[in-house]
């Protein structure tokens, strides 16, 4: 794969010269290869996480004090939300995971919004300390590296599988996809099985592009974003690169928060999918 | 297959996708799940569940405050209402007592008032008898008297008692 950088520069961005892909520090043949401005930002994302968890839960009391309680705002709310979703007996196993994801990629698009981030960096030089223009960021938002977003989503989807074959079984899990419903008998259960065969089929062509449209939803609306800023701060001179990406800063929050959201709201919904339907037939074998 | 292929490398080449990227993503990923469950989500989540406890606690505690509160005034009504039914009993009994009193004590009276009324109409009529008799001796010794004079005779006995039987039938007429 890391043969293929070298294509890299074939792909154009419409609207500003954001990159697509994570700009290298070192070259990539070198040990430190891995390490890109998004790497870069992951680890500070992480450093920010780690910082401000500790900060929340270090002392903690009955009452809490104002870190803790804004962390324990967020966590309850997720949970709830999680709760809803995965139902009582999965939360507790799947919170962990799908609160991380929601806090990470909320981070992270945040994070780009920040002043600096794709905007100082490495380019055509015009005099001391300024450039023509940015090609090289020193700074670029994680999610905006698919990297990253599908590192994301195929950890996502192995865990999906991981806790579906633990809930249902492999064979329930077959039955789940493939299984006709219904219980309908003679021809009309035949054509019906064939149907539901069909659908099987489909259903697991879905689940094996979950990741790839996890993925690049995320990509592709932080990158697009990333975009939209860029140009709009390209317009317009110095007053107009401050008060043109102005509103486009409060779109970006919401889209950040959004995006954070779906991407963490279908994990949970995949999971429930999958799940739900054998907890429902242990539920009426109960009853 | 060899077109698909092709494809899925332009756009891995276009989106700069490299293993080496890939899995540094990942570990910082496992690295910040790591972090948010041991330091955030492990305490946080513990303390709500031991919140969550002392608010079951305070709330079961209040429940029973509640319950021994509406037994105590069950109880204490139970002895106001026993002391209540006490007094009227009380009240009664002594009043029933009073009535009873009252009556043998009206009857005592009556009883003595009856006697002294007997009594006093015996004494009268002992007296009255007396008078009677002490008036017909009175009244037959006049008429002896008065018949000895009248007649000039001497009477005799047998003369005296006869007027005395004949004057004392004429009185008591």
């Amino acid at each position: 794969m890391s043969s293929l950088l070298t294509q890299q520069a074939s792909f154009s961005p419409l609207l500003a010269n954001v990159h697509s892909y994570a700009s290298e520090f070192f070259k990539a043949s070198s040990t430190l290869g891995f390490l890109t401005n998004s790497v870069l930002v992951a680890l500070v994302v992480l450093s920010i996480v780690l910082w401000f968890s500790r900060k929340a839960t270090k002392n903690m009391t009955l009452v809490p004090h104002k870190a803790q309680n804004f962390f324990e705002f967020i966590v309850e709310f997720l949970y709830g939300q999680v709760e809803g979703i995965v139902g009582k007996k999965l939360a507790p196993r799947t919170f962990p995971l799908l609160g991380t994801i929601f806090i990470y990629i909320l981070v992270s698009n945040w994070f780009g919004l920040l002043p600096g981030v794709g905007t100082i960096g490495w380019g055509e030089g015009t005099g001391f300390l300024s450039v023509k223009e940015v090609h090289d960021p020193l700074l670029r938002p994680p999610t905006a590296d698919l990297n990253m977003t599908f590192g994301l989503s195929i950890s996502m989807f192995l865990v999906w599988f991981y806790i579906t074959i633990r809930e249902v079984g492999f064979w329930g899990f077959l039955v789940h996809t493939f299984g006709p419903k219904g219980g309908l008998k003679g021809l009309m259960g035949a054509v019906v099985a064939a149907v539901f065969l069909f659908v099987g089929v489909i259903e697991i062509f879905s689940i094996i592009f979950r990741p790839v449209t996890l993925s690049f939803r995320l990509f592709g609306n932080v990158l697009a974003g990333e975009n939209v800023l860029h140009t709009m701060g390209d317009m317009g001179g110095f007053i107009g690169s401050i008060l043109a990406p102005f509103p486009f800063y409060f779109m970006e929050l919401l889209v950040g928060l959004l995006q954070a959201i779906v991407f963490t709201l279908l994990c949970a919904v995949y999971i429930q999918l999958s799940t739900t339907h054998d907890d429902h037939g242990h539920e009426e074998a109960h009853h | 297959m060899d077109q698909i292929k092709g494809i899925a490398y332009q756009i891995a080449g276009d989106f700069g996708l490299a293993w080496a990227k890939f899995f540094a993503q990942v570990i910082i990923f496992i690295a910040v799940y790591a972090i948010l469950k041991k330091y955030a989500f492990g305490p946080i989540l513990g303390m709500r569940e031991q919140r969550r406890q002392r608010i079951a606690d305070g709330e079961a505690k209040l429940e029973k405050i509640a319950r021994d509160a509406a037994e105590a005034k069950q109880n204490s009504q139970a002895i106001i209402d026993k002391a209540e039914a006490d007094a009227a009993r009380l009240v009664k009994e002594a009043d029933d007592a009073a009535k009873a009193l009252q009556e043998r004590r009206q009857q005592d009276a009556v009883a003595s008032a009856n006697t002294i009324i007997a009594k006093a109409r015996e004494a009268a009529q002992l007296e009255q008898e007396q008078l009677m008799s002490q008036l017909k001796r009175e009244f037959g010794r006049m008429v002896s008297d008065a018949t000895s004079r009248v007649t000039g005779k001497v009477l005799n006995t047998e003369d005296q008692t006869r007027i005395n039987q004949e004057t004392a039938a004429q009185v008591s007429a």
